[in-house]
């Protein structure tokens, strides 16, 4: 014992001293002995070799307290030479900081003079990165946690490695450049310029609310979101938003380059909330009024002539970039629905109604309301209720092509280019179980007659009964391939045999919540615990276009059938019968009040 | 008297006085015999707080571990250690993270000391359990040492109070989610639950004045009384016995006639703790050192096996504060919570079992343990099996005591290592 | 755990264990002492701060134009006074040498308001109770053409910066 206590207090001694020697010996020491040392080879003069006598390694720093919270910069203890014009030629640590006519530097007498001083602006309100920090790791920011790496320069480990190329680069700075130079025309932040064009050309604005500049509300507020996120998030998130968050309902923005997405990062990285210029009056102000007049400053109203109401139409919505989603001529955001022949497809009523909420049309639409006056909507609708030109489809395939290769996508499969942002999903025809235990009637009304209170709108100006036919029959060989067999015919009501009641309901409510809330949810809105592993994703029941649409007997055909292809099972095997379905319906209908104005269905 | 005599006794004076200081402060020069053992015991400050004598049970290093002493000396680390950072520490909200940067970067030692804190406050939560674990498993929780058990189970709910509102004082993402998630289970508590959280926070949130209440539980409050605490548990100590041990531990003591000479009895001498303070004894007969007893001098053995584990607590200690340095995650943001949030681990426990039931996991399993662990030495009568690992006629009580504790550190394992975002069960590889 | 309580009494063993563990005395012993005055002074080195909250003791004052000839200015949150006589420069301190009050300028040079000191325009004692002149800084051009301070490095009086 007495041995291991003697080689006990030796360890104990030994980190004693391994901790003392880590305490003297800095790398920023030595950086700074550096320092003196080709300083005092440079120095021509006395008066410098003067200067640089007494001068002794130590911790320097700048206390910035003129820009927010006060900031102790320490960089300045390894880029001791940061001002220092003689050591432009050396490596880092030890280089001078660039001199630049473009950041208002000017030359006088042959020597730089720095408009941005170094001691009044220290260098994280710049550059961001720890300003506390002396060892490089945690001064640049390198290290996972901290929140505002050096802007453009350094990386995280945890960032993703095949956006790392596009998250460096000096243009990021700039985000800092606008907490003091905020105006959209400084010439010095041409990034976060083009990222606020950006902002309002791919209809960011329309979800996203930014103080002062936007009122979106489907989507979170954006307006301090620099402060709040790191770039490689951002960064992430405008690039594939599932990809970071799998419930995000934001669609990606293929139409977006890296150097677009680039442009937004950088405009979103400098909206920190309150920013350096804005007075306390200016914020006072913001606050009072919601910053509505300033957002209307952004978002133009125009005003409508009656007599140019289409071609004013068709300027605003090139203007107001309806394209960033939607398909209109050759212009194509790959979002949303093809526009180009709106006006075959859509009621002028409905477009209208579609425009002021696309969710009194279209419940589950991921479409924002966007700010327009009472003209400009009219104007609108009457441009696009104007677009009645077909597109040529001489046969079946090609008018699958042209009409419903979009949603339903090249395999047939329900996976168009578009599909991910519908709700409800298109079809899926290879799933012959279902497309075979549908009749051909019901079909063809599908197509013809569109399927209400979702994107399928009603195909009939466009095609008669027997080109639907046909188109259906290409869908069957192509896709669904397999010979459809007859129907073994379901005994189902033709209408409901329970009448409806305040008593039906309640039981109607209690065998729902029992049995169908887990993928319907309780609501009956289709958003149940299980619907987030269902595809296609369980129907909303309280799409009330959808519902009115629908008879009696297709419901019950549903519920005690099943939905072949589907998750839906046959309730009859788990002892449903006409009355328990009877209620049910009584239940779903009850849900759903009769939807005003009728201009949900296509008519023909 | 004559100058010169003065003279030579100045200069004598002079040439003793190193020696003269030293005795003054230590009384005995290192002992020889045992006269100088005891009195070395019992004139020094530090050392007077031992028994001149102690029993060789008590040293056996297999049977206490050395985990009460473990525990006692990191929490001599812990004050030392904490004292210190105390000089660079504000208990604000908007200094709090930067002073823990300046002394992770700029603070000379400031990383060490901060290691040294963390890892001994983790390390003093699984010691003080660990010395419980011993304590129950070898029954010396009974007669007479019960009050003695209450005050430990006490010191162990004070040491996590200690550990809990410590944690929160870096003020970062770790830090406040922890301690968000920690006060919500306290919380869950019938009744009064509500206001503990109230009176805890200072408020609906874990804030500013949360930070401050923290700080002065965890700097003030908390320590008086977790000292007062030791000094009690070490006293009672004394004033039990000694450390528990078998039956059969001590040599049985001889008999002796006793009584008036016309009619005299046998009686067995008990082997009383008869050689207290200056030799004053209590006891049927001044028989100091004649009943033969199985206790040697603590000086040495004792001290030197304190020592011992002094030097190995500490070294354990240091290398792990020079090996890994303690987290300091993202400062604070309230609007972003990390997916999992997870209370300190040694409460990871609770929150898995909160998890199954919000009553039951956070109040009703632990509230019936800590209970029972209050009053089994009021249930528990019987004297058998005190002093020895595993008695087998303690299988009962050993047996709900560590299925208690298994459960304990498997539901503590899961928490830690198998949850994932929205507490979903993963595999750590 | 196995203390030897009796001396073994002779043999040639014992002897070579008594010696033997007194050199294990000294080497804990040492190795106690050694790594108790290392904590000491650890902790010394510890509460001495390596970098201040306050402004930083070498900070820029401006440009050499910005203090023409003859200017004679006290920069209170710096605490020094800056003199300009033709082409050379000082920075004087403006902390009384007494008990640290600021002094303020005064006719004959400076004067504290607490206890009546008086100094020179040099900064020399001239009445009251300070018991020395008031220190200057070291005051050097920077390499950026910034006239730069350090409140670390004491000057002898009159030594000028000459630009």
């Amino acid at each position: 014992m007495r041995f291991a206590l003697a080689i006990g207090t030796f360890l104990i001694l030994f980190i004693h001293g391994v901790v003392l020697y880590n305490q003297f010996s800095h790398k920023w020491e030595r950086h700074q002995i550096a320092y003196f040392d080709q300083a005092r080879a440079q120095a021509k003069s006395d008066a410098e070799r003067a200067a640089l006598e007494d001068r002794k390694p130590r911790i320097e720093q700048t206390v910035v307290a003129d820009f927010g919270e006060t900031r102790v910069a320490r960089c300045v203890t390894c880029h001791i030479a940061s001002d220092d014009p003689r050591f432009s030629g050396y490596q880092q640590p030890l280089k001078t900081h660039p001199y630049s006519v473009a950041m208002g530097d000017v030359q006088k007498d042959g020597r730089w003079e720095r408009r941005h001083k170094f001691s009044e602006f220290g260098c994280t309100v710049c550059h961001d990165g720890q300003g506390r920090g002396l060892s490089p790791e945690f001064a640049h920011g390198n290290d996972e946690f901290w929140p505002d790496p050096l802007l453009g320069y350094a990386t995280q480990p945890t960032w993703r490695k095949d956006l790392v190329p596009m998250l460096r680069g000096k243009e990021y700075l700039e985000a800092n450049c606008a907490q003091c130079h905020p105006g959209s025309e400084f010439k010095g932040t041409p990034t976060v310029n083009r990222g606020m064009q950006l902002f309002y050309a791919s209809n960011c604005y329309g979800c996203h609310r930014i103080e002062g500049m936007s009122d979106g509300t489907i989507g979170p507020d954006l307006s301090e979101v620099g402060r709040k996120f790191k770039i490689d998030y951002i960064y992430a998130r405008i690039k594939d938003p599932k990809s970071v968050l799998a419930t995000s309902i934001m669609p990606r923005f293929n139409m977006l380059n890296d150097e677009d997405i680039k442009a937004l990062v950088i405009f979103l990285k400098s909206r920190k909330g309150r920013n350096f210029s804005e007075t306390e009056m200016e914020r006072y102000h913001l606050r009072a009024t919601g910053g509505a007049e300033l957002v209307q400053a952004h978002i133009k109203p125009v005003a409508i002539n009656p007599a140019q109401m289409v071609k004013q139409g068709e300027q605003l919505i090139n203007d107001r970039a309806c394209t960033a989603c939607h398909k209109l001529g050759a212009k194509d955001g790959a979002i949303a629905p093809d526009l180009s022949f709106e006006g075959l497809i859509r009621e002028p009523q409905w477009l209208d109604a579609h425009f002021r909420n696309p969710r009194s049309t279209m419940p589950d639409s991921i479409m924002p309301s966007f700010r327009f006056t009472e003209d400009e909507f009219k104007a609108m609708t009457a441009y696009l209720s104007g677009l009645r030109t077909a597109p040529p489809a001489p046969t079946p395939e090609a008018t699958y092509k042209a009409l419903c290769l979009r949603c339903h996508g090249e395999k047939g499969d329900g996976r168009g280019p578009i599909a991910e942002h519908l709700d409800p999903s298109p079809r899926d025809f290879t799933k012959a179980a279902f497309m075979n235990s549908k009749t051909m009637t019901r079909l063809v009304g599908s197509v013809r007659k569109g399927v209400a209170g979702t994107s399928m709108p009603a195909w009939g100006k466009l095609l008669d009964e027997q080109q639907a036919t046909n188109l259906l029959g290409y869908i069957q060989t192509a896709f669904v391939k397999e010979a459809r067999t007859d129907l073994k015919p379901h005994t189902v009501p033709e209408t409901n045999p329970v009448p409806s009641s305040p008593e039906s309901i309640k039981r109607g409510q209690a065998t729902f919540v029992e049995n169908c809330a887990g993928c319907h949810g309780k609501r009956g809105d289709g958003k149940g615990p299980n619907s987030l592993d269902i595809l296609p994703k369980p129907r909303n029941l309280r799409n009330a276009f959808f519902l009115e649409t629908v008879e009696d007997k297709r419901l019950f055909d549903s519920i005690l059938y099943g939905v072949q292809g589907t998750a839906m099972p046959s309730w009859t095997d788990y002892g449903f019968d006409n009355n328990t379905v009877g209620d049910l319906v009584n239940f779903i209908r009850n849900l759903n009040p009769k939807p005003k104005g009728g201009q949900n269905a296509g008519t023909i | 008297m004559s100058k010169a005599a003065d003279k030579t006794s100045i200069l004598a004076a002079v040439k003793e006085l190193p020696g003269n200081v030293w005795k003054s402060i230590f009384r005995n020069p290192l002992p020889t015999n045992d006269l100088e053992r005891s009195s070395t015991s019992f004139t020094n400050f530090f050392l007077h707080i031992h028994p001149v004598k102690v029993h060789k049970n008590s040293l056996r290093p297999a049977y206490t571990l050395g985990l009460g002493l473990i525990s006692f000396f990191l929490f001599v680390i812990l004050i030392v250690t904490g004292i210190l950072l105390m000089f660079y520490y504000v208990p604000s909200t908007s200094q709090a993270y930067d002073r823990m940067l300046d002394l992770r970067g700029t603070v000379a030692f400031g990383t060490i000391l901060r290691n040294m804190h963390r890892w001994s406050a983790h390390g003093m939560v699984a010691m003080v359990f660990l010395h419980l674990c011993r304590v129950f498993l070898t029954g010396s929780y009974k007669k007479p040492r019960e009050f003695n058990w209450v005050v430990g189970v006490i010191l162990f709910l004070l040491t996590l109070g200690m550990s809990f509102t410590g944690y929160l004082l870096p003020w970062d993402q770790l830090a406040f989610w922890a301690i968000t998630v920690g006060t919500a289970i306290a919380g869950y508590a019938p009744i009064i639950g509500k206001d503990i959280q109230f009176l805890l926070m200072g408020g609906t949130s874990v804030g500013q004045e949360a930070l401050l209440r923290f700080y002065v539980l965890h700097v003030a409050v908390l320590p008086a009384i977790l000292t007062l605490m030791i000094a009690i548990h070490f006293w009672r100590i004394r004033k039990d016995g000694g450390l528990s041990r078998p039956a059969d531990a001590d040599p049985t003591p001889p008999m002796e006639m006793m009584g008036a000479s016309a009619d005299p009895k046998p009686v067995q001498l008990e082997p009383r703790k008869t050689y207290g303070l200056q030799g004053l004894v209590r006891g049927p007969l001044t028989k100091v050192n004649n009943i033969p007893d199985n206790t040697v001098f603590s000086w040495p053995n004792l001290f030197l096996a304190e020592l011992f584990v002094f030097i190995m607590t500490l070294s354990a200690i240091l290398v792990l504060a020079l090996l890994f340095n303690a987290p300091l995650e993202e400062p604070v943001n309230v609007m972003h919570p990390p997916n999992p949030a997870k209370a300190p681990w040694y409460f990871l426990g609770l929150q898995e079992m909160v998890s199954y039931s919000a009553f039951w996991g956070g109040i009703g399993v632990p509230g019936v343990f800590v209970g029972l662990l209050f009053i089994t030495p009021y249930l528990d009568r019987s004297p058998k099996g005190v002093g020895k690992w595993f008695s087998r006629d303690r299988l009962l009580a050993n047996t709900i005591f560590i299925s208690f504790v298994l459960a304990n550190v498997v539901f503590v394992i899961i928490g830690t290592f198998f949850r994932g975002p929205n507490w979903a069960f993963v595999t750590p590889w | 755990m196995a203390v030897n309580l009796k001396r073994s009494s002779g043999g040639g063993t014992a002897e070579v264990n008594v010696s033997r563990r007194r050199m294990l005395g000294w080497i804990t012993g040492t190795g106690l002492v050694g790594s108790g005055v290392l904590s000491a002074l650890s902790n010394f080195v510890f509460i001495k701060p390596r970098a201040t909250y306050g402004q930083p003791q070498r900070f820029s004052i401006g440009k050499p134009d910005d203090f023409p000839a003859g200017t004679r200015i006290t920069l209170e949150a710096r605490r020094i006074c800056v003199v300009r006589e033709g082409s050379r420069l000082a920075a004087i301190s403006t902390t009384c040498t007494h008990l640290g009050c600021i002094v303020g300028l005064s006719d004959t040079g400076f004067a504290c308001p607490c206890h009546g000191s008086r100094f020179d325009t040099d900064g020399t004692v001239t009445g009251g109770p300070a018991p020395r002149a008031l220190p200057w800084f070291k005051i050097t051009l920077a390499p950026n053409g910034e006239i730069e301070v350090d409140k670390d490095i004491e000057v002898a009086p009159g030594s000028y910066l000459t630009l």
